[in-house]
C-alpha cells in the first residue's frame, strides 16, 4: 500500500467515525420531530446555492464580460471584485436589518443602524472602486501613449 | 441530457475555476472549519462537561478569545465557502453523474459537506442575533451535530481528493512554463462529440451560441489573480467590519456586528434582560437573600451582609458564546469566602441557582477550579456602580475564562456540591 493510500484509508475511517458521532449526537440530543426541519434546511441550502446564487453569479460574470468587450480585463475584474464584496456583505447584513425591524429581546442585540451603515458601506465601496478604476485607466492610458510614441519614433 | 450537462460544464469554465485554486481555497476553508470545530467543542464541553473534566481558569481571556475566533472564523467562512463552491461549480455538471463507487462516495460526501456547511454557518450567524424563529429545530444541538457531520464528510472529501491535493499543493508543481495551470488529465467524455440536443424551438442552442460569443478572458493569469484578490478583500472586509465585537482594537470599524462595545446598561451589553427572565419583582424585593448551603449548614445573606464580607475588585471580561465580549470591573466578595461561611469543603464545586424563570441556565454548576479561584466573585458592583438589574442585581457570579451564560445573574441560592 502506498503512503497516499494509507492516508486515504485513515482519513475515510476517521471521517466515517465522526459521521457516526454526528448521527449518535443527533439521536441523543435532537427530538425526532425536528429532523424534518433540519432536512428541509439541508436541501434548501443546496437549492438556493446551486439553483439561484451560482447561476446568478455566472450570469453576472458573462454579462460583465459581454458588456465590457472593449474594456481592459483588469477593469472588469475590479468591478466584479467590488460586486462580490458588496454581495457577500449584503448577504450577511440583510438578515440583521430584517431581525432588527422585527425586534429583539434586549436592546444590546443589534444595537446599530445596519440599514444606514449598509448604504454608507455601498457608498465607500463605489468611491473606492471608482478610484481604483480611474487609477488603472490612467496607467493604461500612459502605457498606450508610450507605446504609440515609440511607434512614431 | 448528458450532452447538455457537458455543455453546461464547458460554459462554466473560467481561468479561476481550476484545481490549484480549489486546493488553495480548500486549505483556507478547511483550516477555518477546523478552528471553528475546536473552539466550538471547547465551548460545548465547558457548558456541558463530562463528569471529571477540568478547565483552565487562566488566561482570563481564554474563553473570550476562543469564542471571538470561533465567530470571526465562522463569518470568514462565508466568502471562503462561496469561493470554494465557485471554483468547483462546473463539476456539478459532471457527465456521467456517477462513474464508480469511489466517485459515488466522493459526490455523496461533498453533497453532505456543502449542505451541512452552508446550514451550519447560516444558523451560526442567525444565532448571534438570536433569530431562532426561522428554524424549526433547536440551535445548539443542531449546530453541535452538524459540526461532526462537516468534519467527517470533509475528511472523506480530502481522502478522495488526496492525489489531486498533493499534486497541486505547491505553486511550482501546479503551473507549467507558460504560467498555465497544468491539466488534471481527466479524459474528455464521449458525449462531448455528440451534437447539442434541442428543446422546443432552438432555445438551448441559442443560449449556448450566445455564451460562446462572450469573449474569453484574454489573460488567464489576471483572471486568477483577480479572483484570489477578490476573496482576500472580501474576507478582510467582513472580518474588519464585524470582529470589533470580539476584538477591541477593531471596535472603531465595527459597523455590522450584532453587538457593539459600550452599549447597554452601565456601558456593557446584555443578552438576557431582567424583563425576559421575569425577575423584575423578585430581584427588586427588599426581602431578597442569598441562601448558601453546604450539607446540613444553611446561611442566608442580605446584600448588606454580602457587602460586609471582604470586598475585591477584579477586571474580567463578560464573554458570550455568540462571540461578543467586553472587559469590565467587578466588585464583591470572593465566592470561596462566601462558601467558607457555611463550611463548604475546599475542592468542592458550586451549584448556582437564579431567580430566573423558564431557562435551562437558571441552574448552573461550577467546577472546583473556578470556585477556589481568587478572581471568582459574587459580584455586587459593576464598573463602580451598583449592579444594574439587567446585569444581575442584587448579586451575580463572575469567574475568569467562563462563558457569559454560566455567569449566573440574579443569584438566589448557592449549593456546595
Amino acid at each position: 500500500m502506498t503512503r497516499i493510500r494509507r492516508w486515504q484509508l485513515g482519513l475515510i475511517l476517521f471521517g466515517i467515525a465522526l459521521l457516526g458521532i454526528g448521527v449518535f449526537v443527533l439521536f441523543q440530543e435532537v427530538n425526532p420531530k425536528r429532523y424534518i426541519g433540519i432536512l428541509t434546511w439541508l436541501v434548501a441550502a443546496l437549492v438556493i446555492h446551486d439553483g439561484i446564487i451560482a447561476p446568478a453569479v455566472f450570469a453576472v460574470s458573462l454579462a460583465s464580460r459581454k458588456l465590457g468587450r472593449r474594456v481592459p480585463q483588469v477593469i472588469i475584474a475590479i468591478v466584479q471584485g467590488a460586486l462580490v464584496i458588496g454581495g457577500v456583505v449584503t448577504l450577511i447584513v440583510v438578515p440583521e436589518i430584517l431581525k432588527k425591524s422585527i425586534g429583539t429581546l434586549s436592546s444590546s442585540i443589534l444595537p446599530q443602524n445596519y440599514l444606514l451603515n449598509l448604504f454608507l458601506f455601498y457608498g465607500v465601496l463605489v468611491i473606492a472602486t471608482a478610484a481604483i478604476v480611474v487609477g488603472y485607466y490612467r496607467r493604461f492610458a500612459r502605457r498606450a501613449n508610450v507605446r504609440s510614441s515609440e511607434v512614431h519614433d | 441530457m448528458q450532452r447538455l450537462m457537458y455543455a453546461f460544464r464547458q460554459a462554466l469554465l473560467a481561468p479561476s475555476r481550476n484545481t490549484r485554486t480549489a486546493v488553495v481555497i480548500g486549505r483556507l476553508l478547511g483550516s477555518a472549519f477546523i478552528i471553528c470545530f475546536v473552539t466550538g467543542i471547547y465551548s460545548h464541553f465547558i457548558q456541558d462537561p463530562i463528569p471529571g473534566m477540568v478547565f483552565l481558569t487562566r488566561p482570563i481571556w481564554l474563553y473570550q478569545v476562543s469564542q471571538g475566533i470561533h465567530i470571526t472564523a465562522g463569518i470568514l467562512c462565508f466568502p471562503l465557502i462561496f469561493a470554494k463552491l465557485y471554483s468547483v461549480f462546473p463539476r456539478l455538471f459532471q457527465t456521467p453523474p456517477i462513474t464508480s463507487f469511489g466517485n459515488f462516495l466522493e459526490r455523496a460526501s461533498i453533497t453532505l459537506f456543502v449542505s451541512s456547511s452552508l446550514v451550519e454557518i447560516v444558523i451560526g450567524l442567525l444565532n448571534t442575533f438570536q433569530w431562532y424563529a426561522l428554524f424549526a429545530f433547536p440551535f445548539r444541538q443542531t449546530h453541535f451535530t452538524l459540526s461532526f457531520i462537516i468534519i467527517g464528510s470533509l475528511a472523506i472529501h480530502i481522502a478522495c481528493k488526496l492525489p489531486l491535493i498533493t499534486r497541486y499543493w505547491t505553486k511550482k508543481a501546479s503551473y507549467d512554463e507558460d504560467g498555465e495551470v497544468k491539466p488534471t488529465g481527466e479524459p474528455v467524455p464521449a458525449v462531448a462529440r455528440l451534437p447539442l440536443p434541442d428543446v422546443g424551438i432552438g432555445y438551448t442552442s441559442r443560449i449556448f451560441a450566445w455564451i460562446d460569443k462572450v469573449p474569453e478572458p484574454k489573460q488567464p493569469k489576471v483572471s486568477r489573480r483577480a479572483f484570489m484578490t477578490t476573496i482576500a478583500a472580501t474576507g478582510a472586509t467582513v472580518v474588519a467590519l464585524t470582529a470589533g465585537q470580539s476584538f477591541r482594537f477593531l471596535d472603531f470599524a465595527n459597523i455590522f456586528a450584532p453587538r457593539k462595545n459600550n452599549t447597554g446598561p452601565t456601558g456593557l451589553p446584555v443578552n438576557r434582560t431582567a424583563h425576559a427572565a421575569k425577575v423584575l419583582d423578585s430581584a427588586m424585593s427588599p426581602d431578597w437573600k442569598l441562601t448558601v448551603v453546604s450539607g446540613s449548614t444553611t446561611k442566608s445573606f442580605s446584600r448588606k451582609e454580602l457587602e460586609a464580607l471582604p470586598q475585591y475588585l477584579v477586571a474580567l471580561p463578560i464573554a458570550c458564546v455568540e462571540g461578543w465580549s467586553q472587559m469590565a470591573n467587578w466588585k464583591g466578595p470572593r465566592l470561596k469566602d462566601v462558601m467558607r461561611e457555611v463550611g463548604a469543603p475546599q475542592g468542592a464545586g458550586v451549584r448556582a441557582i437564579s431567580l430566573e424563570q423558564g431557562s435551562s441556565y437558571a441552574k448552573t454548576e461550577m467546577e472546583p477550579e473556578f470556585v477556589r479561584d481568587d478572581l471568582t466573585l459574587v459580584a455586587l458592583e459593576l464598573n463602580g456602580e451598583v449592579l444594574d438589574i439587567d446585569h444581575g442585581y442584587p448579586a451575580r457570579m463572575i469567574a475568569p475564562a467562563r462563558p457569559g451564560v454560566l455567569q449566573t445573574k440574579w443569584l438566589s441560592r448557592l449549593e456546595s456540591i
